[in-house]
């Protein structure tokens, strides 16, 4: 169960990071709304459960956050990408390739390929 | 580098709390009403779009717990929630926290106050740098290697030029000295030292200078070293008396250092007031260069690597090699050391670790008791524990905080029981006997409370674990369909039984220690001492020796000092000897050989206890004689010398032979190979301590061997300070320069050579009562709880047809059952554990079976008692009440 939530915490956190990247400053639901658009059904998450990761990225140094007025003229929390963050990004977006493109490999490999 | 920086923010975060909630229950408000207004644009209804933002948001609370983990530090948070809410309860249920505290004081209390005891004789460090490589070295017998005497001066030289093994070694002496020009005439405590010694023990002198090696030869100016106490006490703290003359015995003495008051040696002695080198001092030093006068103690620091038993293997050989080259002083002697701390801690160690022992017992039934409590107590908040559990709480959580309770539970008895043991240890300190232990040096200090604490802690743990996981059953959904009446009952009920039996046995191994200890003091303190001390009144005249050097003055000093004391009323009855019984500077003993024996090797002749006493002694002293005469006037100086000897020393060296008329050698050197006719035989004296048995003794007329000095001893009715101030007169009107020291009842010296006794008999004792009333509180709270428990259960019993009395034996029964079970344990442990103390028993057995049996009745009708009151309360249940009980 816990394990579970640990790695969909680290996905999460770079959906957050590339989305910031992409969009510059945005507050929580427009993060939530984001990922939500480009996974759509793909990935059913809790809403709530993006805000125990955006404090994460935060304490880490990867994000910064202030108060700001929303679309509707109403205080929310503004995250944004800091230069850490950005070099993060970047690290892990390259870890993740590597990883997805090793990964796809495996998956193509046949028997006959090993023997 | 994250890492830290996270838990720093995490650090903050803890402290910030309050802002941090407040924000992301505006960020969650935000993202809600954004998603409703979403939905509303797709055309919901208000409710609905509101119930759908809400649902794709998620279980809030969760969320809020895991944005709480992610944020702060949770354990930190949990545990001042925790304390919080331990504070609480025990604020709401005060009785039960005071008796809890209390019985705790008293357990950290008993501890920490021995802990203190332990800690300043036992652990604490030597004010001298690298103590452990100090040993000290004896001269012994081959035969009797227990039997530890000084060196002597050749001994001394050739041990510290012919050996491997000491980086440095030196001398020590003790002796009195009279102190006169500065104020009243006073004896100072006087070290005789070889001037190494300062530097062996790396003392720095606060002015001036210490002994040099020219000060240490024969025939160098006397010059001395005043202690920094003596300093302020006579010399009004003037630094100017540096390079002045004092007066030591009537001779004049240059001072050249002042040396701190916290620099003394050995440790725990009688601190000294002034340093000279043995070579001046009047008595031991015409008699170092004497063959065979062995005046000095030796210590030596070992070189660095360097064992104990190397370098004992290094003594044997020059033992060894001594014994050949002089065998009239060395045959059958070797040469033993003794590592410094052992000899300094010896006589006190064992009482010490088993008094600490005690209280460890002691603390052990206080934690029995307060896990009995808590078992109660938990019983009680079954139901509530059974709710958390429902709520989601986890097990390791709710132990977790029962734990938190119990600590703080220990830190209040603990902080009650350090304030105790300070009052304690405050209100002890007059009665802790003199010696080898240093009263100033017992306080609470650092390492103390950290002992205290962590002895609080480990006592949470220990009276708390098992309550705590006991109150929290694996099997929930039995708790809490029982109502949560029977939190885990079975088990406990088995924790309670075994808490009862360990309570049991352990006062029964205290209540058998205290009670050999009480029965051995009893016994020495009706022990006959061989003398009469009542109406008796001791005191101590001692002769500087420049002033009065030949015998032939001590002589007249004391017919003089006699013939004045007769003259006073109501002091007639008065006697010198030397030393006497109980002497605060010990028995003084010599070998002895009978004429007409064949000569025995040296080394291995018999030895006896000596005093020198004028005619009158043995009379005011109430010793009887049981064969020949006592001394009188005609033993003078001029007559056949005389000697009168103990039944002992009668039995023991002349078997079936009768010893009037023969005659022996010994004397107080350098009269040891002086012949005597033994005239008369008296009765057996414990002239060393009460607790010790009689040795042989043997008495020679003051005439025919006077002393520099006396101690007079005078039977009287008049009151004892009527009696000192008469003999003060006396001395004054002959000597007005002449201290007169030690004066009191023979009786308080009596009592003074049991003080150690007296004291750790006291204490055992205390703790052995508290031990028994823990231990009854805590049978009688098993007993009343499993009988309220069983209320239903006679009830039943007794609809059924059961008899009041048949109720009270089930209930007596089962307690009984518990408290043999203690007994049997406790009579087994305590068999096995005594044994330990045998050294300090007096006369009586480690198995005493009297002892055994009364404490086994003790504890038995203790324990009836603590049964019968719960059983009487069961047997009045009335069958209605109980049965609807539930």
């Amino acid at each position: 169960m816990k394990q579970k939530t640990d790695v969909l915490q680290g996905t999460l956190a770079l959906m957050v990071l590339k989305t910031l990247d992409v969009l510059g400053p945005q507050h929580g639901y427009g993060i939530a709304r984001r990922i939500e658009q480009i996974s759509g059904d793909m990935l059913a998450v809790n809403q709530g459960t993006l805000y125990p990761v955006l404090l994460r990225l935060e304490q880490e140094g990867a994000i910064a956050s202030e108060w700001g007025a929303s679309e509707n003229n109403r205080r929310a929390r503004f995250y944004r990408l800091t230069r850490e963050g950005r070099k993060q990004l970047q690290v892990e977006t390259q870890d993740w390739e590597q990883t997805a493109a090793i990964i796809s490999r495996f998956f193509q490999v046949k028997t006959e390929d090993l023997s | 580098m994250t890492s830290l920086r996270r838990f720093l923010t995490r650090l903050l975060n803890s402290a910030t709390w309050r802002a941090q909630d407040e924000r992301l229950r505006e960020e969650i408000e935000e993202h809600i009403a954004l998603q409703t207004e979403e939905n509303l644009r797709a055309g919901l209804s208000p409710l609905e779009a509101r119930r759908q933002a809400m649902l794709k948001f998620g279980g809030v609370e969760a969320m809020k717990q895991d944005y709480r983990a992610e944020r702060g530090l949770p354990s930190i948070e949990d545990l001042g929630q925790d304390l919080r809410y331990a504070i609480r309860i025990l604020r709401k249920s005060p009785a039960f926290t005071a008796v809890a505290v209390v019985t705790l004081a008293l357990g950290i209390g008993a501890n920490t106050a021995i802990f203190s005891i332990v800690n300043a004789v036992l652990l604490q460090a030597f004010p001298y740098p690298d103590p452990n490589q100090l040993v000290l070295i004896f001269n012994v017998p081959l035969n009797q290697p227990d039997a530890l005497s000084a060196l002597s001066n050749r001994e001394f030289t050739q041990c510290r030029e012919q050996n491997r093994v000491f980086s440095e070694m030196a001398g020590n002496s003790f002796h009195d000295l009279t102190l006169t020009g500065a104020g009243e005439p006073s004896i100072v405590n006087t070290a005789d030292v070889t001037p190494e010694i300062f530097s062996l023990l790396s003392a720095k002198p606060l002015a001036g200078r210490t002994l040099l090696p020219e000060d240490g030869k024969q025939g160098a100016a006397p010059v001395v070293v005043v202690s920094e106490n003596l300093w302020h006490s006579h010399f009004g703290s003037d630094l100017a008396l540096i390079g002045q003359s004092i007066t030591l015995d009537m001779r004049p003495f240059t001072v050249v250092g002042i040396l701190p008051a916290s620099f003394h040696y050995p440790d725990g002695a009688p601190r000294q007031d002034v340093w000279i080198s043995v070579a001046q001092d009047p008595l031991f030093g015409p008699r170092l260069f004497q063959p065979g006068s062995r005046v000095l103690s030796g210590i030596g620091r070992l070189k660095p690597g360097v064992s104990v038993a190397e370098a004992q293997a290094e003594m044997n050989t020059l033992g060894m090699r001594l014994a050949k080259e002089f065998p009239a002083e060395d045959s059958g002697l070797t040469i033993r050391i003794e590592p410094y701390r052992q000899f300094v801690v010896g006589d006190v160690k064992s009482p010490l670790l088993i008094l600490l022992g005690a209280v460890g017992l002691v603390l052990l039934i206080a934690c029995a008791n307060i896990a009995n409590l808590l078992l109660s107590r938990a019983t009680s908040r079954g139901r509530e524990i059974a709710v958390r559990i429902a709520l989601g709480a986890g097990r390791a959580r709710i132990v977790r905080q029962l734990l938190t309770e119990s600590a703080l539970l220990g830190l209040l008895g603990g902080v009650a029981g350090v304030l105790l043991a300070a009052w304690g240890v405050w209100s002890l300190r007059p009665f802790l006997p003199p010696g080898v232990i240093l009263i100033n040096s017992i306080h609470i200090g650092g390492s103390v409370l950290a002992f205290a604490l962590l002895l609080s802690l480990a006592a949470a743990l220990a009276f708390g674990l098992a309550p705590a996981l006991l109150a929290t059953p694996s099997n929930l959904q039995a708790n809490i369909k029982e109502g949560g009446d029977r939190t885990g009952q079975r088990g406990g009920q088995n924790v309670r039984s075994f808490l009862a039996i360990a309570e049991i046995s352990l006062a029964m191994v205290l209540l058998v220690a205290g009670g050999l200890l009480i029965r051995s003091f009893a016994l020495v303190t009706v022990v006959n001492p061989g003398f009469d001390p009542r109406n008796v009144t001791e005191a101590e005249v001692s002769l500087p020796q420049f002033q009065y050097a030949t015998p032939q003055q001590w002589t007249a000093f004391s017919n003089e000092l006699l013939e004045r004391l007769h003259a006073q009323p109501g002091l007639r009855d008065s006697a010198l000897g030397g030393p006497l019984p109980m002497d605060r500077q010990g028995e003084a003993t010599f070998a002895f050989s009978i004429v007409g024996n064949p000569p025995l090797p040296p080394g291995r002749s018999p030895t006896a206890d000596y005093a020198t006493v004028s005619p009158d002694y043995f009379r005011i002293m109430g010793i009887p004689l049981l064969r020949g005469r006592f001394f009188s006037d005609q033993d003078s100086p001029s007559n056949p010398k005389a000697a009168i000897i103990s039944e002992t020393l009668a039995r023991r060296y002349f078997p079936n032979l009768d010893p009037l008329g023969r005659r022996m050698m010994f004397g107080f050197p350098p009269d040891d190979s002086v012949s005597r006719e033994i005239v008369g035989i008296v009765g057996d004296v414990r002239d060393a301590a009460l607790s010790r048995k009689p040795g042989p003794m043997m008495y020679v007329p003051f005439a025919q061997a006077p002393l520099y000095g006396a101690e007079v001893v005078v039977r009287s009715s008049l009151s004892a300070s009527s009696v000192a101030t008469g003999i003060r007169e006396a001395v004054r009107s002959i000597d007005k320069n002449l201290p007169v020291t030690d004066i009191e009842p023979l009786n308080d010296a009596l009592g003074k050579s049991i003080s150690q006794e007296r004291f750790r008999t006291f204490l055992l004792g205390s703790f052995s009562a508290i031990a028994l009333v823990l231990a009854a509180v805590g049978i009688f709270g098993v007993m009343s709880y499993s009988a309220s428990q069983r209320t239903r259960e006679i009830g039943i019993r007794m609809a059924l047809g059961a008899g009041r009395g048949e109720v009270l034996r089930l209930i007596l029964g089962q307690g009984m059952k518990l408290a043999l079970f203690g007994l049997g344990i406790g009579v087994v442990a305590a068999l096995l554990l005594t044994r330990l103390m045998s050294s300090l028993l007096y006369s009586v057995s480690a198995t005493d079976p009297v002892t055994i049996a009364s404490v086994t009745i003790i504890l038995l009708s203790v324990a009836l008692t603590a049964c019968y009151i719960p059983a009487r309360r069961a047997m009045r249940v009335d069958p209605m009440v109980a049965l609807r009980h539930e």
